[in-house]
C-alpha cells in the first residue's frame, strides 16, 4: 500500500513538474532564451497567491493576483532584459548570467517582504482522506492532475490548431518565417513568454496550499525544469511533459529505497545518466558534434 | 610523427572500400582511393557529394560503416582525430573553426602544440619555432595582422589564418577543404603560389573544390565523386575528357 | 577595528583565490561551473579532518585537500568532456545540490548540520597561527601563490590549448590536442586551487558547517567572476573584493535591520550581473563587449 500511496503522490508532484518544466522547455524550445528566472516567475506567483488568500479576499481572487504576477513578470523580463541583451550580444552565456542575477534579486526581495520561513496557504482541499484503507489522498492531488490535463491539452490545441500556435513552432526553425504569419518575431516571444509563465500558476498554487513556499523555492523549480527539459530532450514540449511525470514519480517512489533528504539527489542521478548516456534526451533530435 | 621516407608519387595515404551512410544516405559509397606522396589531389563533385564527410572519416572526426584507411601502410580507421593528426595528417575545414578569441599569432602557435604540459624547448628550437611562424606570416600576408583577434579579421584573411595554421606544422598531409572558395583573383594567385611552394618542399596536398577552372592548373590527380561514389580518378586530362564526367560536371555548373 | 579590517583582508584572499580558480575553468575552458563550493567545502573539510586526527602541519592538510578535492573534480570533468551550455550548468547545480546532501548527511566526516568545532589554526613547522595580521600574510601567499600557478598556466601552451578548445573543439582535436584529457586537467587543477582556500577558511574559522559551502556560495563566487570580468587576471580579485565589502558598506549606510544586510547584498549582486550583461558583457575589467 505504500507503493501505490508514494505512486499517487509521486503522480501528483510529477504533474506539477510537468506544468513547470513544460514553460520552461516552450520558452527555451522557440525563443532559444534560457530563462532561468523561471524558478522566480514560479516564487512570484505563489506569493502573490498567498498574499492575497491570506488577506480575505478570496480563492478567485488570489487566482487572478497569481495569473497577473507571473504574466507581468515574464513579459518585463523578456522586454527590459532580453531584448537589450540579445540586441548587442546574446550569446547563451550572457542571456544565463542576466537571467539568474534576476532570478536571485527576486528570491531576495520575497524573503524581505514576505520572510524567509516557509509558509503554507490552509485550505479545505489540502486535507487528506482516507480513499482506500491506508491510502490517503488530498482533494488536491485530483485537482493538480485536472490542472495538468486542461492546461497541457489546452497548449497542445493551441500548438497544433492555431495560427498563433504554428507561428509559435516556427520561432524557433527560422524566425523570419514568423512573418508569414503576420506576426514579428518579437510579438511571438512576448506571447510565449505568457503563455509559458501562465503554465507555472496551477503548480504554484497547488503547492503553495500542499508541501508549502519558501522564497528559495525557484532554485528547486529551476533545477527541475532544467533536468526535466534535458532528460525529456531539449526544445521537446512533449519529452519534458513526460520527464516531469517520470521525475517527478521517481522522486515520490525512491522513498521506498532511501531517506527523504536524498529525493533530489535521485532527480540529479537520472538527470547526469542522461547527460552521460543520451544527451538528447527521451524525445530530443540526436545532435552531431 | 614517422618519418617513414615514400617515393614521390607512391601511395602515401590509402582508402579501401570506405562506406558511410546518414540514416539510409550513402554519403560515401565503398570509396577506394589513393593519396600519393609529393602531389596535388584535387577532390571535385557537385553539392552534397559526399567531399567532406571523406575527409571527415579520414581524419578520424566521423566513424565509418566498413572500410579501411591505412597511412603508411599502418591502419587508422576508427582512431581519434587529435591522434590521427599527430601522425602527420592535418586539415582544415570547410567552416574554418577558427580560434576566434585569439589573435593570429596565437592561433598559429597553437597549432604548432599540443602537449599537454608546455615543451622544455631550447632557445634554438624557440627562435626556429618563432621564424617559421613569422615566415607563415610572410607568405599569407597577414604580418600585419598578428595581433588581430581572428573574429575581426575580412573573409579572405580568414581563409589564409586558416591555411597559415596547417602550414606552421609538420604535417606530411593536408586535407584541404574548400579553401579557395570566395577568393578574390589577388588572394587567388597567393594561394596557388602557397600550394605550389609546398608542394616543391615535399608536402602532400588533397583540397576540396567545387569549382575546377580554378585548380586545374596545378592538380596532378583529379578524384571526381558523385553521391558518395568515386567516378574517376586520375590524370587532369583523362577526367576532364571523359564526356560521361563532364555532364556530370558541367550539369552541376549550369 | 584593526581585527576587522585584517578579518576583511583574510576572507578576499580566501574567496579570490576561488574567484581566481573558478575564472581558470569559466574564463578560459568555457566550463560554466555552479559547483565550486563543493571543492571549497571539500578542501576545508578535508583538512579539517587531517588537522583533527593525522597532523596540524600545514604542509599535510593542505595537499591532502587538494588532492581529495581533485579525485572528486572528475564527477565533474566527465559530463564537462561530454556536454557543454545549458547541459553543463545543470549538471554542475546537480552535483552542487547533491554534495550539499553529502556533506549534512555524512556525519562522521563533516560534522552533518552541526559542523565542525575546534579545528587547528595554520601550523607551519609547529608555529601555529591563528591572528588574524598573522594569518593575512599566509593568505595573501596563498593568494599569489595561486595567482602566479593560474598565470603561468595561462599564458603558456596550456592556456592557449584551453581557449583553443573552447573556440573550437573539432578545429582543436585537428591540431592534435587531445581535448577530453585538457579539459579534465583543467578542472581537477581549478577544484585543487578551489581546496587550498577550504584548508585556509577551516584553519583561520576554525569552525566550519554545511552552510557555507551551499548552491548561494557557487552562485556569490560566480558573480564575483563575472562582475569583475570573466577570462581578465584582474577580474576575480576585483569581484571578490567589491562582493566582500558591499555588506559592510551597505551596514554603514543603511537604516537596515541586520537581518536584511544579506538580502540586500544578493539583490545588489543579482540586479549588478544583469545590469553588467545588458551594458558590458565583459564585467569590470573587461573589454566593452565581445563584438
Ligand atoms: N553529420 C552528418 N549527419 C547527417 N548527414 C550528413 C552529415 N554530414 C554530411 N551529411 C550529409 O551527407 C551528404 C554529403 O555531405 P558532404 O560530405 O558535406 O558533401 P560535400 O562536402 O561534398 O558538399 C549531404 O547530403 C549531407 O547532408
Ligand atoms: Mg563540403
Amino acid at each position: 500500500m505504500l507503493a501505490l500511496q508514494l505512486a499517487v503522490t509521486g503522480l501528483q508532484t510529477g504533474a506539477l513538474y510537468a506544468l513547470t518544466a513544460v514553460g520552461f522547455s516552450l520558452i527555451f524550445g522557440s525563443t532559444r532564451i534560457f530563462h532561468f528566472a523561471h524558478g522566480a516567475t514560479f516564487a512570484i506567483a505563489a506569493y502573490f497567491f498567498y498574499f492575497v488568500f491570506q488577506a480575505g479576499f478570496g480563492t478567485v481572487p488570489a487566482i487572478l493576483g497569481a495569473s497577473a504576477g507571473a504574466i507581468a513578470f515574464g513579459l518585463l523580463i523578456y522586454w527590459l532584459v532580453y531584448v537589450p541583451v540579445q540586441r548587442h550580444e546574446g550569446s547563451f552565456f550572457t542571456v544565463f548570467v542576466a537571467s539568474f542575477g534576476v532570478g536571485i534579486a527576486v528570491q531576495n526581495l520575497l524573503g524581505m517582504v514576505f520572510g524567509r520561513g516557509f509558509v503554507t496557504v490552509n485550505t479545505s482541499l489540502s486535507r487528506s482522506s482516507e480513499i482506500l484503507p491506508g491510502l490517503y489522498v488530498a482533494p488536491l492531488a485530483w485537482v493538480a492532475i485536472a490542472c495538468a490535463i486542461v492546461f497541457l491539452g489546452a497548449l497542445h490545441l493551441f500548438l497544433r490548431h492555431t495560427h498563433t500556435g504554428m507561428a509559435l513552432r516556427a520561432l524557433s526553425d527560422n524566425p523570419e518565417l514568423v512573418r508569414i504569419f503576420g506576426l514579428s518575431p518579437q510579438r511571438i516571444s512576448a506571447i510565449v513568454f505568457v503563455i509559458g509563465s501562465v503554465l507555472v500558476v496551477p503548480a504554484a498554487i497547488i503547492t503553495s496550499a500542499t508541501t508549502g513556499l519558501n522564497p528559495a523555492i525557484g532554485h528547486h523549480v529551476m533545477l527541475i525544469s532544467l533536468a526535466a527539459s534535458i532528460v525529456g530532450g531539449i526544445g521537446s514540449v512533449y519529452g519534458t511533459l513526460l520527464a516531469g511525470l517520470i521525475l517527478g514519480l521517481a522522486e515520490s517512489m525512491a522513498l521506498l529505497f532511501v531517506a527523504s533528504q536524498w529525493t533530489e539527489a535521485v532527480t540529479f542521478a537520472i538527470l547526469f545518466a542522461f547527460i552521460l548516456i543520451r544527451p538528447s534526451g527521451l524525445l530530443g533530435r540526436a545532435t552531431a558534434h | 610523427m614517422t618519418s617513414t621516407t615514400i617515393a614521390h608519387g607512391e601511395p602515401l595515404l590509402q582508402v579501401r572500400n570506405l562506406d558511410k551512410s546518414f540514416g539510409g544516405m550513402k554519403a560515401v559509397d565503398d570509396v577506394t582511393l589513393d593519396l600519393r606522396a609529393g602531389i596535388v589531389t584535387t577532390l571535385v563533385g557537385p553539392n552534397g557529394a559526399g567531399k567532406t564527410t571523406l575527409f571527415n572519416l579520414i581524419t578520424g572526426n566521423l566513424a565509418r560503416d566498413s572500410g579501411e584507411v591505412e597511412w603508411l601502410g599502418q591502419d587508422i580507421a576508427g582512431g581519434k582525430p587529435h591522434l590521427i593528426a599527430r601522425r602527420g595528417i592535418m586539415r582544415t575545414y570547410q567552416d574554418l573553426r577558427l580560434f576566434d578569441s585569439m589573435s593570429v599569432w596565437d592561433n598559429i602557435m597553437s597549432a604548432t602544440e599540443y602537449g599537454l604540459l608546455p615543451m622544455p624547448m631550447s632557445s634554438a628550437a624557440r627562435h626556429r619555432r618563432k621564424e617559421r611562424i613569422e615566415e607563415v606570416l610572410e607568405r599569407t600576408g597577414l604580418s600585419d595582422k598578428r595581433d588581430t583577434r581572428a573574429l575581426d579579421l575580412a573573409y579572405a584573411e580568414r581563409k589564409f589564418l586558416s591555411m597559415a595554421r596547417i602550414m606552421a606544422t609538420e604535417a606530411r598531409l593536408w586535407l584541404l577543404d574548400e579553401p579557395a572558395s570566395g577568393l578574390d583573383p589577388n588572394s587567388y594567385e597567393r594561394f596557388l603560389k602557397i600550394l605550389r611552394d609546398d608542394r616543391e618542399a615535399g608536402t602532400t596536398i588533397c583540397i576540396i573544390e567545387h569549382n575546377l577552372d580554378i585548380v586545374i592548373g596545378i592538380s596532378d590527380r583529379i578524384a571526381f565523386l558523385d553521391r558518395g561514389r568515386l567516378l574517376a580518378d586520375a590524370e587532369p586530362d583523362t577526367v576532364l575528357n571523359d564526356p560521361e564526367l563532364a555532364k556530370i560536371y558541367f550539369g552541376d555548373q549550369s | 577595528m584593526e581585527a576587522y579590517i585584517f578579518n576583511l583582508l583574510n576572507l578576499i584572499a580566501i574567496y579570490g583565490i576561488l574567484a581566481v580558480s573558478l575564472n581558470f575553468i569559466i574564463g578560459y575552458a568555457g566550463i560554466y561551473s555552479l559547483a565550486h563550493a563543493v571543492f571549497f567545502g571539500l578542501g576545508a573539510y578535508t583538512s579539517a579532518w587531517v588537522g583533527l586526527n593525522v597532523t596540524p602541519s600545514t604542509f599535510v592538510t593542505i595537499p591532502a585537500a587538494m588532492l581529495v578535492a581533485a579525485i572528486v573534480s572528475l564527477v565533474l570533468a566527465l559530463p564537462a568532456l561530454r556536454v557543454r551550455g545549458e547541459y553543463f550548468v545543470a549538471a554542475s547545480l546537480g552535483l552542487q545540490v547533491i554534495a550539499v546532501t553529502v556533506f549534512s548527511e555524512w556525519k562522521s566526516f563533516t560534522g552533518g548540520i552541526g559542523g565542525v568545532l575546534a579545528i587547528p589554526p595554520v601550523n607551519l613547522f609547529g608555529a601555529e597561527i591563528y591572528q588574524p595580521r598573522e594569518f593575512a600574510i599566509v593568505s595573501v601567499i596563498a593568494l599569489l601563490i595561486v595567482i602566479a600557478i593560474t598565470l603561468a598556466l595561462v599564458r603558456s601552451s596550456f592556456g592557449r590549448n584551453l581557449r583553443a578548445i573552447r573556440d573550437s573543439e573539432s578545429a582543436a582535436a585537428s591540431f592534435g590536442k587531445n581535448v577530453p584529457l585538457i579539459k579534465t586537467v583543467a578542472v581537477v587543477i581549478s577544484a585543487a586551487l578551489a581546496a587550498v582556500a577550504g584548508a585556509l577558511y577551516a584553519s583561520f574559522i576554525s569552525f566550519i558547517n554545511v552552510e557555507s559551502f551551499m548552491l548561494d556560495t557557487s552562485v556569490l563566487l560566480m558573480a564575483m567572476v563575472i562582475i569583475g570580468g570573466t577570462g581578465t587576471f584582474l577580474g576575480p580579485l576585483v569581484g571578490a573584493a567589491l562582493l566582500l565589502i558591499l555588506p559592510s558598506a551597505i551596514s554603514y549606510l543603511s537604516f537596515l535591520p541586520q537581518t536584511e544586510i544579506g538580502a540586500l547584498q544578493q539583490i545588489i549582486y543579482g540586479l549588478g550581473m544583469t545590469l553588467l550583461m545588458i551594458f558590458r558583457p565583459g564585467g569590470i575589467v573587461g573589454r566593452r563587449s565581445g563584438t
